[in-house]
């Protein structure tokens, strides 16, 4: 078959996939964390020089730079520093909208972490909102962060002094 | 509870990370695509100074002028590069087995086409004649796959 010139109607795409297969390798600190999320304990590492605990743990103080080689448990309550009301759908999380993301200064930590808040109508939230973690149930934590499912406004008091030693 | 302290057992997990690219082609590759697809044909494009490239880019390397008439080669041609591939790596390459990677200087064409030679890949060499081996007719899809490999032809 002679033609006098290619088709007018372009081909509009091809594919090309990026796939990258990583081995990821915990490291001390992050494996001792996530196992420690199995029996409901949340860790943090000390900084040996200011005495800040940084959640999750971290080898050296991203501040002082001084090693942090204390391991101590933080609470599974805190408050809310910031937060952000999420209208739009994440492609893999399936949430409904509107939700709320925040950071959780954990008590006995002394950086938040990023948390999701449910149990809550959005409007309700405030910094300085006291919240605690809902965990899987028994049995069902696997040592990893989906071990905890989300935070909610506290129904308890926090009890004690925190952070502790481990 | 102090690092040096813990005996700790190391914890590693496999991840992919996959980016699903649909890779935009423009009028003159996606031309030259569907003529893959439609004609069996493998076009090449003139630019100024008389050259024919394939592919086909829209304009010319050597001085940024735009391209002109579409020109048909021939789907044989002579290998003026080689690159053997011993190991691929999964999913990095386009097979799982061995083969090569040639530019072919396709006859009527005066810059050359990145492709494979996967049959009797060994024995490819800078100079080796080769020829289009084609999907047959319905499988073609309007890639560059739709040429399944260059083959070696005997020398002439």
């Amino acid at each position: 078959m002679k033609c006098s010139a290619p088709p007018e109607t372009p081909v509009k795409y091809v594919e090309a996939v990026v796939w990258l297969p990583y081995h990821y390798v915990a490291g001390d600190y992050r494996a001792v964390y996530l196992r420690a999320l199995k029996d409901k304990k949340i860790l943090g590492s000390r900084c040996d020089v200011t005495k800040k605990v940084f959640v999750p743990p971290v080898i050296n103080s991203p501040e002082s730079f001084a090693p942090c080689s204390e391991l101590v448990q933080v609470s599974d309550q805190g408050r809310i520093t910031t937060f952000c009301i999420v209208n739009i759908p994440v492609i893999g999380r399936n949430l409904e909208l509107p939700y709320v993301a925040a950071s959780v200064l954990l008590d006995g930590a002394d950086i938040p972490i990023f948390a999701l808040i449910q149990e809550c109508r959005t409007e309700d939230v405030h910094m300085g909102m006291r919240v605690e973690a809902v965990w899987k149930p028994d049995g069902q934590r696997q040592g990893d962060h989906e071990d905890i499912l989300y935070f909610r406004p506290s129904q308890s008091s926090s009890s004690g002094e925190w952070p502790r030693p481990i | 509870m102090r690092l040096g302290d813990m005996v700790i057992e190391p914890m590693t997990q496999r991840q992919v990370m996959e980016f699903p690219y649909k890779h935009s082609t423009g009028p003159i590759v996606g031309r030259f695509l569907a003529a893959l697809k439609e004609q069996r044909q493998i076009w090449g494009q003139r630019v100024s100074g008389g050259a024919v490239i394939v592919p086909p880019q829209g304009y010319s390397e050597w001085d940024g002028s735009a391209g002109t008439e579409w020109v048909p080669v021939e789907d044989q041609g002579v290998v003026v590069a080689v690159a053997k591939v011993w190991q691929p790596v999964e999913r990095l390459h386009p097979f799982p087995e061995p083969f090569a990677y040639v530019l072919v200087r396709l006859e009527g064409a005066d810059t050359a086409l990145l492709h494979v030679v996967k049959t009797d890949f060994d024995h490819v060499r800078i100079g080796s004649r080769v020829r289009a081996e084609w999907l047959p007719d319905g499988e073609r899809r309007g890639s560059i796959w739709d040429i399944r490999e260059f083959r070696l032809l005997p020398a002439a």
